[in-house]
């Protein structure tokens, strides 16, 4: 009978907001950042907390930012933005079996950025189903919020925190690739796997070198699952 | 802001949520539907942990890289992977390979 007591929604919420902390690593310095860029480009510091409200994509919101201060066409900064966030129309449907129907899900898939995605993806299977919405939720809004609140800071003051704590918005970031690493280090137990995921994260890692940042992502996995279709173990192998 | 450029901010906005609401529905009808959760593709089974492995590899990168960020990072990962071996947990191993990576860069101040 104390079952559900176990699985309500606040705990949920309570839950997936606490297991979601690590991704503000690096949601704080990069929001700072983009909140400081858009007041140099010329943007209010409303204006800049409602493009991240609304658009909620990092790298798109500074190439947002960027075309309009340099005076590109309207049209190609849509273009361009949108081009970019091509990758999240792969997110979803990962999840849609571990989350339940809601008519609320077209406002949460709002928040469902790279990071959340990988959370999410990794943790859902390992909730119960009643506890995976409030989940879901509470673990993006308070990405998104702190998205917004980051903007909000790095347009009024964001000039003078990187100049007192410098050190802070170079370590900070790292909290990322440890929380991904954390995500991704199950899946090495699998020859095919592990060389499909090997080969994703240094081809990701190489086109962000080469200055490729903004399609490393999908070109990355897209490599990936070539290896992960190509290369095929004879002996001891285990397939999906 | 002008009203073509709060007209750009909406249709991205607009756009990006449509990328990530049309195809989750999507599936989740799919899913729901008689043919059951066997009719998911296999290669978006194999594409989403490969997404997140390219997000660590794009996260890899140091803010401002130079050797002793490398160093930094190499060794923080490290740490990160080997307190997740021991404990298969996601907060702790964060939290320690953040702490090492800060020590390293602190020390290269130092």
């Amino acid at each position: 009978m104390s079952q559900p007591a176990r699985h309500t929604p606040i705990r949920s919420t309570v839950k997936g907001v606490r297991e979601a902390i690590p991704l503000l690593g690096g949601y704080i310095p990069v929001s700072l950042s983009f909140g400081l860029v858009a007041t140099q480009a010329g943007f209010s510091t409303w204006e800049a907390a409602a493009i991240s409200a609304l658009i909620y994509a990092g790298a798109s919101q500074f190439l947002f930012v960027g075309m309009v201060a340099a005076g590109s066409p309207l049209w190609l900064v849509v273009a361009m933005t949108l081009l970019i966030n091509v990758r999240h129309v792969v997110y979803g449907p990962n999840l849609a079996s571990w989350l339940p129907p809601s008519r609320h899900w077209p406002w949460l898939m709002h928040g469902l950025t790279d990071q959340v995605f990988a959370l999410a993806l990794t943790r859902l299977p390992q909730l119960s189903a009643p506890e995976r919405f409030s989940w879901f939720m509470g673990a993006s809004l308070l990405a998104w919020g702190v998205w917004i609140v980051g903007t909000v800071v790095g347009a009024t003051a964001g000039e003078t925190l990187t100049a007192r704590w410098p050190l802070l918005g170079e370590v900070m970031p790292f909290a990322l690739p440890a929380l991904f690493l954390t995500m991704v280090a199950p899946r090495f137990t699998d020859k095919r796997w592990a060389l499909a995921m090997g080969c994703t994260i240094l081809s990701a890692l190489l086109f962000t070198l080469y200055g490729w940042s903004n399609v490393a992502i999908p070109l990355a996995a897209a490599c990936g699952a070539l290896c992960f279709y190509i290369v095929k173990f004879q002996t001891g192998a285990r397939t999906l | 802001m002008s009203t073509e450029l709060w007209i750009a901010v909406i249709a991205c906005a607009i756009g990006t949520l449509l990328m990530r609401v049309i195809p989750f529905l999507w599936m989740q009808r799919r899913l729901n539907s008689d043919t059951g959760i066997n009719n998911m593709p296999q290669w978006l089974g194999i594409l989403g942990p490969l997404m997140i492995a390219a997000v660590l590899g794009v996260s890899i990168m140091p803010v401002n890289p130079s050797a002793i960020a490398w160093i930094a990072t190499a060794i923080g990962l490290s740490v990160t992977l080997a307190v997740w071996t021991r404990l298969r947990s996601l907060g702790w191993p964060v939290a320690a390979g953040v702490a090492v990576f800060g020590l390293v860069q602190m020390a290269a101040y130092i």
